[in-house]
């Protein structure tokens, strides 16, 4: 403990923490753009990372509408789902006065985050009076009708085989194909990202935490509980929407599935987010990232026995393929969270970096001096 | 001084089959300090309620300066310029007391200069004797800090009609004195506020005009002490004759 506080004050003392947050980050980044260029990765590897990416923007603007702005939505997926198919639909049938072939993969993904926008207008404003587990119940069963009804109109949406989006990328190299998809969806995060901390970040972020501090409070103290809430739905919806017309667009997946709208699934990214940390943005998505890969790592944990030990039948090494149980432990990790760390793992890391513990420590000396001070006064009255 | 006309015509609200607030009618037009008083269940919140846009009333308008707000949502009733505070303090309990105080400022002045509204809450606090808790979460307030913090947010509104829900419940003595001059010092400003009390010493003490509800209406208006003398108050809080 010692040593640790010798590094924090060296570090105080130094270039600063946030500075060195900022190094950190820098140092991912550029690790996440080299990536692809690691000729010793596996195409698959690739693919997990996009996928990675992917749950990142999901569980982020998740944490950005449930974490920061309190509403806690389990339609989160049926938005992406929109998008999704939505894009997919325009496509290949046209609307209205456009055909099919005048839509191109761009303008398609453009109508699937538009249309996910307009959906998210009306769930927003039909949620208005809702609160809490009131909300939770609509959503989920929101959530639960699209499923069904894309599920059911299989003639149109393809039924549980999916719909096939139309491909956003045409190319023939399947290696080129890989890495120009992983730099698209790591743009797209990053953008996605931006847009959300400069949201969190003004005024409207203000009001949103506000929100989810007491509605009626913030409505009292002249906040337009109304426009935000209606708002925050319509940014993430939209943002969600854009997510998985582009990532269903043959980058990180060829095939939207309702499957992908279950509740199981909306669960997931719930967790990803409560993990990493609901209501930071970087950490929800830090935390989707680290679980979508030790998820997929663990597919088969090989543990080789030291000094060259070899068991009885003539193996090397412990070999346990957990299958499901992945999810049990991973259930346990958050289990474990809510219970002890309810601003997820990362919190201690994000606050550690920001400084922000050291405004705390700083304040509760003052509390302290002051209680001292009227615990003094007090004793001089009587 | 910011112009006062509030105006409550007949508001009634009823829940069920229970009238809360029974046709109460009256008028304020000037910045007066207003005790509001009457034994529990008299409809004190409700009609605070009714008043802040919090619940509809089933009958009855009120006019704030030529704007009608009954039925109104809070935050628009707020920019009209009648502020609350609530009996059971509302603090935002993950935010600073700082952002607790930008929040209502950059509420009503969106367009504002965030440096001067930041300020103009650093003035508030120190007045309010709060300010070295600025960057403290307000959840780690005391419940007398929330009170004198409620407060705060109140001013950074500016509203010219304000409505102080119980604010010396369950406060320390000391603090009780700054709630005092806090009152005196919003009314010089020029603004009107409505007391609502079951501390009677200052009630009396303050009000230069009482309201008494007593089960939803209202029994009587006017000077403390010619209210206090009146049959119909002495009779709602001693009880009836058998």
């Amino acid at each position: 403990m010692a040593l640790f506080q010798r590094f924090e004050a060296a570090i105080d003392a130094g270039i600063g923490r946030r500075r060195l947050g900022y190094a950190l980050l820098a140092l991912i980044i550029v690790y996440l753009l080299w990536f692809p260029n690691d000729t010793s990765q596996s195409n698959y590897a690739k693919t997990v990372f996009i996928s990675g990416f992917f749950y990142a923007i999901m569980a982020s603007s998740w944490a950005l509408l449930a974490g920061i702005a309190g509403q806690f939505s389990f339609g989160h997926m049926a938005f992406m789902g929109i998008g999704a198919y939505v894009a997919g639909l325009v496509a290949r049938d046209g609307l209205a006065f456009l055909t099919a072939e005048s839509i191109s993969s761009v303008g398609a993904i453009v109508i699937g985050t538009v249309v996910a926008g307009l959906v998210g207008l009306v769930i927003g404003m039909l949620l208005l009076r809702l609160r809490a587990a009131y909300l939770a119940l609509f959503t989920i069963a929101f959530s639960e009708l699209f499923r069904i009804v894309m599920l059911t109109e299989y003639d149109y949406t393809g039924g549980s085989n999916g719909l096939s989006l139309r491909p956003l990328l045409q190319i023939a190299d399947v290696e080129t194909a890989r890495q120009v998809e992983y730099y698209l969806m790591f743009a797209l995060l990053i953008v996605c990202l931006l847009a959300m901390y400069w949201v969190a970040n003004s005024q409207v972020g203000l009001f949103l935490r506000a929100m989810r501090e007491d509605e009626d409070a913030a409505s009292a103290l002249g906040v337009n509980v109304v426009r935000y809430k209606i708002l925050v739905f319509v940014f993430t919806s939209m943002i969600v929407g854009l997510a998985g017309a582009i990532f269903y667009s043959d980058i990180g997946s060829e095939r939207i599935i309702p499957e992908q709208l279950e509740v199981l699934q909306m669960s997931l990214i719930i967790a990803y987010a409560v993990i990493g940390g609901m209501e930071s943005l970087i950490g929800a998505a830090a935390g989707a990232f680290i679980s979508r890969y030790l998820l997929e790592a663990t597919r088969e944990v090989v543990i080789t026995y030291p000094f060259g030990l070899t068991t009885a039948d003539g193996s090397n090494a412990f070999v346990w393929e957990p299958g499901a149980w992945r999810y049990a432990l991973f259930g346990f990790v958050m289990v474990l969270t809510l219970r002890f760390m309810r601003n997820g793992l990362l919190y201690p890391f994000i606050t550690w970096f920001s400084g922000r513990d050291l405004v705390m420590k700083e304040t509760v000396a003052k509390r302290e001096s002051d209680e001292d001070h009227a615990a003094r006064q007090g004793a001089d009255d009587e | 001084m910011s112009e006062i006309n509030l105006e409550l015509n007949s508001i009634v609200m009823r829940f069920g089959g229970n009238q809360a607030v029974d046709h109460v009618s009256f008028r304020i037009v000037k910045p007066e300090l207003i005790g509001m008083i009457g034994p529990n269940g008299a409809g004190k919140t409700t009609l605070t309620n009714v008043m802040s846009g919090m619940l509809k009333p089933t009958n009855g308008t009120i006019y704030l300066n030529g704007r009608r707000i009954d039925g109104h949502p809070p935050y628009d009733v707020v920019r009209a310029g009648l502020g609350r505070t609530f009996q059971i303090t509302r603090a935002l309990g993950r935010m600073t007391v700082l952002e607790n105080m930008l929040v209502p400022g950059l509420a009503i002045r969106p367009r504002a200069n965030r440096a001067e509204i930041e300020a103009r809450a650093h003035e508030i606090l120190d007045l309010l004797t709060i300010d070295h808790l600025t960057n403290e979460l307000s959840r780690a307030l005391s419940g007398g800090q929330r009170k004198l913090l409620e407060l705060g947010r109140l001013l950074m509104l500016d509203p010219a009609v304000i409505i102080l829900d119980e604010p010396f419940a369950g406060v320390h003595p000391r603090l009780q004195e700054t709630i005092y001059s806090y009152i005196h010092r919003v009314h010089e400003d020029g603004k009107a506020i409505i007391l609502i009390s079951h501390n009677m010493g200052a009630v009396f003490e303050l009000s230069q005009r009482l309201l008494v509800l007593n089960n939803g209406a209202l029994i009587a208006d006017g000077a403390p002490q010619a209210v206090k003398n009146d049959p119909a108050v002495i009779e709602a809080y001693l009880g009836e004759d058998e």
